[in-house]
């Protein structure tokens, strides 16, 4: 029998050695079969695997080598090609008025990361995107030459020709490092995924702020009613001479679950350099960084049947002065020509004090999830923020708001999603340098709607159509902030986009 | 002048000599805490002028200790991963494994927690932080507090593949250095649950419960009728020699089998 039982192990190693190395995973299951029948024993079934597992790590996927300290390492990104439609209106009382200024691409984009864990809670994230534009992951096609240097006098030459490069570079769109070693805290530092609630009433979804975070989140579980456990208690009648059994049900306890959140982020929004230059400081120039922090607390509240309530009220300070944003903001000037109104000052973020609150209200009809989103934000600081513009008896212009309906969702194949939202914004209610570059055009004192509409054509491939039609909100301002279409005022705004989707 | 030429010969082979009888062992703290100390001074007794080097950190540390060879033997309560053995191969190294002893990772609570069984589901859920109260299992009511080891344990990723299907720990779950802190604090805390190996299940405060109906025992971990039963390992470069290999050999013959059941491990025999 011991010659029979070492003959079958040796003719099963072999098989088993002889399968592919990717199978080193799957043997497991069998050798464990083995062991249970006795045909070998524990430390044979070890030896196998180990040297299953060797064999594994020789090829070609088990040579990707990740460092010691590296416990989970994931490789995700998408990419995507888009066409768009932009265009945008002169006011009425402009030169040229009414007159529409078009602009059509095709463009595409790349993001591509790695994010992981290292050993005792520690955690990274980089990511390289296509483009240098904080707002913008997005490059068109057929917009650059080439330009080459040639010849050892240092005599320039343009070469232009289709497909070219220039504006195809790669960017670091996220490199972070984080801690998550604290019950219920997360502590990140760099370049990092907006770390805070938001809509894009507020922030751009393609900006990656650079700072610190902090991120606290404690999940409390209420039980009301029973013990939570559903029995049937089985009673018997007779009826017509027959048995019948009857069932009663203890009804199930009310759950509620309540996630409260703190989110703290300190950003560094604008970097003086020098803060402390040779010789004497020239006159208003400035010696301290500008600092965007960012204090939100709030709560999602989840009720029986996937009906759900989150608000997460925010205050968002700025300080310091920096050496870009500086100036004071004005937004813009209708009675300016274009070109001077385009040339007053669109990013300044003097007198921003913001309170934003986003919320929101999930619920499901059937199997069909739905929501109503909305965001409400106030300019604090609105009053010195209109009058450093010029237009102190426009200190009411600091509300902005948003209010939205979504159906459905974008997760397996087949899946569709609606979106459709009004929006207004006021001239001095948000920092125009964060606003979403495609609704409204990163302007302010904008309103209008908005509409997406999606299609999950594989688990990993979606389209996605975008529809927004906005207009100026005050008439006697401008549209602050800077944008794709060359127009300020712009009184009349159009966007079309199609995009198609890769998810990996 | 002889002499001195003598002692300059002798001096190297000395001195290999010296660095031939310390056995330099590192990695699990489920073998190093208590078992592989009192081999290594059952050892020592039949074998005068051994010294041992043992540093019990994790498992993590006993792989990577074989792998840029800074010990003789690494303990593991876990198997080596692919990109560990990978990394031993890069470097011309061999991770073999040896089974010295088998384990029952068992849940305990406080002595004072009316909860004395749980199925696996619950065992999920509470590690998970799916549940979070004593009264959702059948406790008396009160937050549950989580102690695990750290992540660099054998015990940490072995619990995370056998109970918790791979899926993250709670975020609240406080991790700890070694079984006999964790031992230590749940026996402190009424509401607290951890897991130990079956040798650290004696401390006070504490008591195992059992899961699906099994508690770990020898006959349970041997028959694997208990769930969380596990091999736990001896990590040497290729086959162990010299005095490695005495010290394998030891741990699994008769005396040192002995000692692994008097401590509270199951004998591979």
């Amino acid at each position: 029998m011991p010659n029979q039982r070492l003959t079958s192990f040796i003719i099963i190693a072999v098989f088993i050695l002889s399968l592919a190395a990717a199978r080193a995973q799957d043997a497991g299951a069998l050798l464990d079969l083995l062991v249970r029948k006795k045909i070998i024993n524990d430390q044979e079934a070890e030896e196998v695997r180990a040297e299953l597992v060797k064999e594994s790590a020789n090829t070609a996927a088990g040579k990707w080598k990740l460092s010691t300290p590296i416990t989970e390492l994931e490789l995700y990104g998408d990419a995507r090609v888009r066409y768009e439609y932009r265009g945008g209106r002169t006011a009425d009382d402009a030169v040229p008025r009414s007159d529409w200024l078009e602009r059509e691409r095709e463009r595409y984009r790349v993001r591509f990361g790695l994010r992981g864990t290292l050993a005792d809670d520690w955690f990274f994230g980089i990511r390289l995107e296509t483009s240098s534009n904080p707002r913008s992951t997005n490059v068109t096609f057929a917009d650059d030459t080439s330009t080459i240097t040639a010849g050892t006098s240092g005599n320039t030459r343009t070469i232009n020709g289709p497909f070219a490069k220039n504006s195809d570079g790669i960017a670091i769109g996220q490199a972070y490092l984080g801690y998550k070693g604290f019950p219920d805290l997360t502590l990140t530092a760099g370049r990092m995924p907006q770390p805070l609630i938001t809509t894009l009433m507020t922030w751009d979804a393609d900006i990656n702020p650079e700072g610190l975070a902090e991120q606290w989140k404690h999940t409390f579980n209420f039980n009301f009613g029973s013990s939570g456990v559903a029995e049937s208690a089985a009673g018997y009648s007779k009826e017509g001479g027959k048995e019948v059994v009857a069932t009663q049900t203890v009804s199930e306890p009310f759950k509620l679950k309540v996630d409260v959140f703190a989110n703290l982020a300190q950003f560094v929004y604008d970097d003086s350099n020098p803060e402390n230059p040779l010789g004497p400081r020239a006159e208003g120039v400035p010696n301290t960084d500008a600092f965007l922090l960012a204090w939100q607390v709030g709560a999602r509240v989840t009720f029986p049947h996937d009906f759900y309530v989150q608000f997460a009220p925010t205050l968002y300070n700025y300080t310091g002065n920096g050496d870009t944003f500086n100036g004071h903001f004005v937004g813009g000037d209708e009675t300016l020509s274009n070109g001077d109104s385009l040339s007053t000052n669109q990013t300044g973020i003097d007198s921003l004090l913001v309170l934003d609150v986003p919320m929101e209200i999930g619920w499901k009809i059937g199997e069909l999830p739905m929501r109503i989103f909305g965001d409400f934000a106030v300019n604090l600081d609105a009053d010195d923020r209109a009058e450093a513009a010029g237009f102190p008896d426009k200190d009411d212009q600091r509300y902005a708001y948003q209010i939205g309906l979504g159906i459905g969702q974008l997760k397996e194949k087949g899946q569709w999603q609606l979106n459709a939202f009004w929006q207004h914004t006021e001239q001095y209610s948000l920092d125009p340098n964060l606003v979403d570059s495609d609704i409204f055009d990163s302007r302010v004192n904008m309103e209008g709607v908005g509409v997406t509409a999606g299609y999950m054509l594989s688990g990993a491939v979606f389209l996605n159509l975008t529809y927004a039609y906005g207009w100026r909100s005050d008439d006697s301002l401008g549209t602050g902030g800077q944008g794709d279409i060359g127009i300020n005022p712009l009184d009349q705004y159009q966007l079309f986009q199609a995009d198609l989707n890769v998810k990996f | 002048m002889k002499h001195k030429y003598l002692a300059l010969i002798l001096a190297p082979v000395l001195a290999t000599s010296a660095y031939a009888d310390r056995l330099v062992i590192k990695g699990s703290d489920t073998l190093g805490a208590k078992l592989v100390p009192q081999l290594a001074e059952h050892f020592k007794a039949e074998h005068p002028g051994t010294t041992f080097d043992i540093a019990a950190e994790g498992s993590t540390t006993g792989i990577a200790a074989i792998i840029d060879g800074t010990a003789d033997i690494g303990m593991a309560s876990r198997r080596a991963k692919t990109a560990e053995v990978g990394a031993a191969t890069s470097k011309g190294r061999t991770m073999k494994p040896v089974i010295v002893a088998y384990d029952g990772i068992a849940v305990i609570v406080n002595s004072a927690n009316p909860v004395k069984s749980l199925t696996k589901k619950q065992v999920e859920q509470i590690f998970t932080g799916d549940v979070t109260d004593w009264s959702a299992v059948g406790g008396s009511g009160g937050k549950i507090s989580i102690y695990t080891r750290n992540t660099s344990s054998g015990t940490y990723s072995e619990f995370k593949e056998l109970a918790m299907k791979k899926r993250d720990y709670a975020g609240g779950s406080q991790k700890m250095a070694g079984n006999e802190q964790i031992a230590a604090e749940v026996g402190k805390n009424p509401n607290g649950i951890g897991y130990v190996g079956m040798a650290y299940t004696k401390a006070s405060g504490v008591k195992v419960v059992s899961i699906d109906g099994n508690v770990p025992s020898v006959k349970s971990v041997q028959d694997h009728s208990y769930p969380y039963w596990r091999p736990t390992f001896y990590y040497t470069n290729g086959e162990p020699s010299g005095l490695a290999k005495q010290f394998v050999d030891y741990t699994l013959g008769s005396a040192g089998q002995k000692i692994v059941a008097q401590v509270g491990f199951v004998p591979v025999r």
